[in-house]
């Protein structure tokens, strides 16, 4: 409770600084929040806008699409590379070096295999998520305790029953902390591939006030998408909980 | 002869490859065991009494030798006749200590209802009533490891293997789940071969004890002990025993410590 407290009054400061600074600044680029709920309404009303819903909803598409494919293409290679030893000791290094390279430097090529449309964007919002969840399986793999293990074998359990049993509960804390970043970065990938180039999606509404000097309805939209992904991974945050109390 | 041993250990060896070259860990043993009997192997740590326990679980190949169950050659885990129990109690942290003492049921298939009965009549007498629903982390050190072994009776099995299951706990804690694995031997009547470094423990539960000599591990002698229970290890048979034993493992032991330098 009173933790709350503290965050909701560091809120409150963080906005009257913001006001305070906004308002001893040029009014067309320095957007306080008291102007934000005006602006808020506006996008919403889509006055000078493009409609929103189908931009939210098309953009809402592409991050579920990249995030199935970034668990789906993460889970795979993860397992893959963890539990087939030769082919971990092949690839793992691979994977870490192209980890290392910052991930918007592909984004022009995914734009020219994919084009402006969201299949580069889900492509990117792949891309991103796709390593947190490899790592996150790797690593989960690799912190199963060998006893655990020894133990179901020496009970008779077989390979598959050893895995679903025994590895995977016991991958479980690490793995829903891989899937929950994986999630965040799909997210950012999404967006920021919409950010770069697109024809629409809300990242191209994003940009398009920005475009037009429109820096309230873009503060606010901005705002939306912070609240959205704060909500998404408060959801994430729970499940993760939840999860690693299960699985001590 | 060795018609009806529980257990056959045929001129075993085994040896680890290591970065610095093949290791021998257990060297030509034979030993035999006889129905519901409780052999210890007792040596210095790293004279590959694990590894020959880990053997007769199936858990490792022997790389010479064979070893029988009830009469039969093994090439890996028996369930049905041996269960094991480690130094880490390895409770699976995701399930209440009766899901634990399950496991090893639900992997043949027997019923949720009675998987928790038997469950539950293993772990009334261990005096864990009332914890069956506790997670292993709600547990205290003692506690956990007679889940793990609870979870190794479940399985019915006519032989325990031990590494060093005390190992881990205090002293007092140590004695006093020796008093009660008497007990729970002399209730259940199995067959049970103890891996240990304590000459203490060695006397205070065995019929017989195999002395393994440093590495590699071979059985350089192997003693009666011809005590009633309770066993008072302050007793004058208790001492001279004692005293074999140590003259025996001292030098091993001695061994093994140059050896570690």
């Amino acid at each position: 409770m009173r933790i709350w407290l503290w965050r909701l009054g560091l809120l409150l400061i963080a906005l009257t600084l913001w006001e305070a600074v906004a308002r001893m600044l040029n009014p067309i680029l320095y957007v306080g929040p008291s102007r934000l709920p005006g602006a808020l309404a506006r996008v919403l009303a889509t006055r000078d806008l493009p409609p929103l819903p189908g931009h939210v909803w098309l953009t809402v598409g592409e991050i579920a699409a990249a995030y199935v494919l970034a668990v789906a293409g993460g889970l795979w290679v993860g397992f893959l590379l963890g539990l087939r030893r030769t082919v971990g000791r092949i690839y793992e290094p691979l994977l870490a070096t192209l980890y290392a390279v910052p991930s918007v430097v592909w984004y022009p090529s995914l734009m020219l295999f994919f084009g402006l449309g969201p299949a580069s964007k889900i492509a990117f919002g792949f891309l991103l998520g796709f390593f947190p969840v490899t790592l996150a399986v790797l690593a989960g793999i690799r912190q199963v305790p060998a006893t655990l293990v020894t133990v179901a074998v020496s009970m008779g359990a077989r390979p598959w029953t050893v895995f679903r049993k025994v590895m995977l509960p016991a991958m479980a804390s690490t793995m829903v902390g891989g899937l929950r970043t994986g999630l965040a970065l799909s997210v950012v990938g999404v967006l920021v591939g919409e950010l770069l180039g697109a024809r629409a999606g809300l990242g191209y509404v994003i940009n398009y006030a920005y475009g037009l000097m429109m820096t309230a309805e873009y503060a606010a939209l901005v705002v939306l998408v912070a609240a959205a992904v704060l909500l998404l991974d408060g959801a994430g945050a729970l499940i993760e909980a939840r999860v690693k109390q299960w699985a001590g | 002869m060795t018609t009806g041993a529980p257990i056959v250990v045929e001129s075993v060896s085994k040896r680890y490859e290591t970065p610095s070259g093949p290791v021998p860990a257990v060297e030509t043993v034979s030993l035999t065991v006889r129905p519901r009997e409780f052999v210890s192997l007792l040596g210095p740590s790293g004279c590959g009494k694990s590894t020959l326990l880990a053997m007769i679980g199936g858990l490792v190949p022997p790389d010479a030798g064979r070893i029988l169950i009830e009469g039969t050659p093994i090439s890996g885990p028996t369930p049905s006749k041996v269960a094991l129990v480690f130094q880490d109690p390895g409770l699976f942290p995701w399930r209440t200590a009766l899901d634990n003492v399950g496991f090893g049921l639900e992997l043949t298939g027997v019923g949720a209802a009675r998987r928790r009965e038997i469950a539950l009549s293993l772990l009334e007498p261990m005096g864990l009533k009332g914890f069956e629903s506790k997670y292993p982390r709600e547990l205290s050190g003692g506690m956990r490891q007679r889940v793990a072994i609870a979870r190794a009776l479940a399985l019915d099995t006519p032989i325990l293997l031990m590494d060093e299951p005390f190992g881990a706990l205090d002293e007092q804690t140590r004695l006093l789940m020796g008093e009660w694995l008497v007990e729970v031997r002399h209730r259940t009547q199995r067959t049970i071969v103890f891996v240990t470094h304590s000459l203490h423990e060695a006397i205070a539960l065995s019929d017989r004890i195999a002395v393994m000599t440093a590495r590699p591990g071979r059985i350089k002698d192997v003693v009666e002990v011809p005590l009633p229970y309770p066993r008072a290890l302050d007793g004058p048979d208790a001492v001279a025993l004692h005293a074999k034993l140590w003259a025996q493992i001292r030098e091993e032991s001695l061994r093994a410590m140059e050896g570690r330098r």
